[in-house]
């Protein structure tokens, strides 16, 4: 029993943490309607310079995150204007080959500056945990999920408090709508994307502590976030949310009661699992657009 | 020599290069460096050829397809492990594996339109890589397998091998031309070019994904057989690299995918660029940045690919005059025969919809609408904007799930059946905004509809023979078989209005839907288009029109149905519904009433 609620509690804060990264992937289609493949890449990026300042300044891995969600936001902004507008009038099939190009670019650049090994950022705390009667939980993970609650109710706030946040949603419901009523669809687009690469600032901050990574982790990282997003409904907030618990809920109880190796396979199983039953994913909606 | 003219210029070089590879072992024979790199560019374009398949003619892009060199490198050395057979006799088998896990994912994430197939694809490559990996008493986990070397004698060196691939790939190359001639081909590029559309013409869209999905995996299968025993070791790390899914990916980029020899062409030039990278640039962790940096720029700047672009470029330098084909064709042309599928049917109704509902969250578009279109009419739909008219349409054609009600078509209740299932039966539609395939040409737009799901329908030829000379009949019907060559974006709206009927009219309809087939057409081709549909309607075909143009409507049609806020507020005969004080307020309004009345 102590062993199920153990598995549940490790469940949930993953989850919470799942649904941190892949609610910047889930903005940034809801908005743009690409599927940012460098979203993954995004995520060790940061783990890594994470990592970087943490062995040369000793600031705490997850409270740099306060450093490197302004410095992706930043990068997100630029990479828009720079280079993803340009094919913002293609068929959607390029923009994935674009970030998938991005990702490759990533990992390349990681390789050649930072070397092909694995790292894990171990401050003070990360082997230790809190105890609640018979159930642990790690420090690394509570502090980790702490900051995507944080983030997230932010993100949310943002969202539906201010007139960017109106803008982008207004953007991701009807894209031409909110352009006939003054929404400009560049500057959109444009704080959509940083704001989706600034919650991979914080994302893979809290990566660098959880989970050792090398450059090449980012396919796994984004299969990961895409199947969340497949499982919860492209482009759905709350989808994001609702498939990141269940499907951190799915690794972790594989993990405790059948194996390690095999808990990632469990993911890729349950997407295809609810892809059979309801293939829009669970909060997915058919639009009137869809038939025209 | 007319053989070689017909067979067209970029067949006869094909043709040239490939002789050369045939003849380059044997005039230079003991040089194993410059065959391996041979070999690794025919293994790299048999897997770009392929890939093209689903992401180039269906514009489904996979980045996992190195996957499927894995599976058939597993299953020949799996086989090979435990039975003692040659892996090179049972790498047909491998091919067998790639297809059967082309279906089983394909047959789950290809049901639907969107995203979730290039991100299954990615999920498939690693999870592939976890069972290699922890499945031990099957694949020797992490250790790999290790397998006999070539029975051959080494004086042989790889040569074998070298023919095994050229051979492979001449064969991938010839099944995707062939693909390419089907209408299963015409059908795919259809699907890349607007699936809701492809779907209304009786392409079975699920089915042709996982077929193409299935086509583009068989030859990957089979080579990673031989590239097995070619290697005579594999682990999961190598087998399931990532690394060959963006040379893949790339090497048909780079080509131009979509065409016929792009892949092969980018794959030879990427293959050259990737070798250089592997003996001047150092690791392969910098072959990465490289890859990424190419993919990115082919992306931005040379987004069609070095085939299409150099044709354009040779095609502004060699302009060729149009050819108006077929003139003759069309003046010494009867009466088509339009439908000659079922036999002349008893009068009464052909479509029946009973109590249909369909809400958007709040909007309540069609609420409770009762329609009724007898055999043989014309009926009109009419109604003000918003009324619900062509959500109805939707409804009706399969393009939306109805929410409550029934519809019967020809006595069998079809509201909960795909739309191509509707489209086989004998249901067509045309469109508010024509939704031809655009850089298709006009022929190809007219071939590409599905009578019936059938197989050898599937499969028949679209560029010859007796569906393309149908769909030749049906462009002279409407008066443009001249146009047959011109890419279907070229043409004036009117002009798309009409082949847009033509192509459902291929679909041998009962009954065709027309929305607004006046909107937006310049006079003179709105007599041509009322002449067609009063002649198609002469040999039995029922229609059902959407239309603002009232004169028009009271002019073409009987009976004429109203619609107003989601259901049919009065029908009756044109003269009745003119003077109906109930339309004549859905229409204007009540402050026109009480001003009249003033």
């Amino acid at each position: 029993m102590t062993q199920f609620v153990q598995a549940l509690v490790l469940g949930v804060l993953i989850g919470g943490i799942y649904a941190l990264m892949a609610s910047g992937l889930t903005l940034i289609f809801g908005v743009l309607r690409i599927v940012n493949i460098a979203q993954g890449a995004f995520l060790i990026l940061v783990a890594t310079f994470t990592w970087w300042l943490w062995r040369t300044t000793g600031i705490d891995p997850i409270l740099a995150s306060a450093i490197t969600a302004p410095l992706m936001f930043g990068v997100g902004y630029l990479l828009y204007r720079l280079v993803i507008r340009r094919i913002s009038d293609r068929p959607a099939s390029m923009s994935v080959l674009l970030t998938f190009g991005l990702a490759l670019v990533i990992e390349g650049v990681l390789n050649v500056v930072a070397g092909n090994k694995f790292r894990s950022a171990t401050p003070a705390y990360f082997e230790q945990s809190f105890r609640v009667g018979d159930i642990l939980l790690p420090k690394a993970q509570v502090y980790g999920f702490l900051a995507a609650v944080v983030v997230l109710g932010g993100l949310y706030v943002v969202l539906t408090r201010t007139w960017a946040g109106r803008a982008i949603r207004a953007t991701s419901q009807n894209p031409s709508a909110a352009a006939l009523v003054g929404i400009g669809a560049t500057a959109t687009a444009a704080l959509a994307f940083a704001l989706g690469s600034a919650s991979a600032g914080v994302g893979g901050a809290i990566l660098s502590v959880l989970y050792p990574f090398f450059p090449a982790s980012h396919y796994d990282w984004i299969s990961r976030l895409l199947g969340i997003v497949v499982l919860g409904g492209m482009g759905s907030l709350p989808g994001a949310l609702t498939g990141a618990l269940v499907l951190g809920l799915a690794e972790t109880l594989t993990a405790t009661y059948g194996s390690l190796q095999w808990s990632t396979l469990v993911f890729y199983l349950v997407i295809m699992a609810v892809l059979l039953v309801r293939p829009q994913g669970l909060f997915g909606a058919r639009l009137r657009e869809d038939a025209a | 020599m007319s053989f070689f003219r017909r067979l067209g210029r970029q067949h006869l070089i094909a043709l040239v290069v490939l002789l050369g590879l045939i003849v380059y072992p044997v005039i230079n024979p003991w040089q194993p460096y410059p065959q391996a790199v041979l070999l690794a560019m025919f293994l790299l374009a048999i897997q770009a050829s392929s890939w093209n398949i689903i992401s180039g003619y269906a514009g489904y892009i996979s980045l996992g397809h190195s996957m499927f060199l894995g599976l058939g490198s597993y299953t020949a050395a799996i086989i090979a492990l435990h039975t003692g057979v040659n892996p090179l006799w049972v790498a047909p088998l491998g091919g067998v594996t790639a297809v059967v896990v082309a279906v089983l994912a394909g047959s789950v994430v290809l049901r639907t339109r969107g995203h979730a197939f290039v991100i299954i694809t990615i999920a498939l490559l690693l999870s592939a890589q976890i069972v290699a990996t922890n499945w031990d008493s099957l694949t020797n986990g992490s250790d790999g397998i290790t397998l006999d070397l070539p029975f051959w004698s080494s004086d042989f060196q790889n040569i074998p091998f070298y023919y095994a691939f050229l051979l492979l790939l001449v064969l991938t190359v010839l099944f995707s031309a062939w693909i390419a001639r089907t209408k299963f081909g015409t059908g795919l590029i259809a699907i890349r070019e607007d699936e809701g559309k492809a779907a209304s013409i009786g392409v079975n869209t699920t089915i042709f994904k996982i077929l193409a999905y299935a086509a583009s995996s068989f030859f990957i299968g089979v080579a990673g057989g031989v590239y097995a025993y070619y290697q005579t070791f594999l682990n999961p790390v190598g087998a399931f690299a990532i690394l060959g899914s963006v040379l893949i990916v790339l090497a048909a980029l780079v080509g131009g995918r979509g065409t016929l020899y792009g892949p092969v062409i980018g794959a030879f030039i990427v293959s050259l660029v990737n070798e250089g990278a592997t003996v001047y640039g150092g690791s392969s962790q910098s072959r990465v940045l490289i890859m990424g940096l190419i993919l990115v720029l082919v992306v931005l700047f040379l987004p069609a690919g070095l085939l299409p672009t150099a044709e354009t470029v040779w095609r502004r330098r060699h302009p060729v005059q149009v050819e108006f084909t077929d003139q003759a064709g069309a003046l010494s042309h009867d009466t088509a025969v339009v439908r000659d599928r079922l036999p002349v049917k008893e009068p009464g109704p052909v479509l029946e919809v009973r109590g249909v509902s369909k809400r958007f969250g709040g909007l309540i578009a069609v609420d409770g609408a009762d329609l009724t279109v007898e055999r043989g009419s014309i009926t009109a739909l009419i109604g003000p904007n918003g009324s619900g008219k062509t959500t109805l349409f939707n409804l009706v054609t399969g393009a939306l799930p109805v929410d409550a009600g029934t519809i019967t078509f020809d006595g069998r209740r079809i509201e909960r059946l795909r739309p191509w299932t509707r489209g086989h039966l004998g249901l067509g539609r045309t469109f508010q905004v024509t939704r031809l395939f655009k850089d298709m040409t006009v022929l190809q737009n007219v071939v590409a509809p599905q009578p019936d799901g059938k197989l050898r329908t599937m499969f028949a030829d679209a560029v010859s023979g007796a569906e393309a000379a149908r769909a030749r009949d049906l462009l002279d019907v409407v008066g443009l078989g001249a146009f047959a060559q011109q890419k279907a974006g070229a043409l004036s709206y009117g002009q798309q209005k009409l082949v847009e009927l033509a192509q459902v009219l291929m679909l041998a309809p009962e009954l065709v839907l027309l929305d607004e087939p006046a909107g937006g057409v310049n006079p003179s081709l709105l007599g041509r288009i009322t002449d067609v549909i009063r002649e198609l309607n002469r040999d039995g075909v029922t229609f059902l029109v959407v239309e603002h143009n009232i004169p028009l409507v009271l002019d073409l049609c009987d009976p004429v149905y109203v619609f107003a806020r989601g259901k049919c507020i009065a029908s009756g005969p044109p003269a009745r519904i003119r003077e109906d004080p109930l339309v004549l307020d859905a229409y204007l309004g009540d402050d026109w009433r009480a001003d009249a009345h003033a």
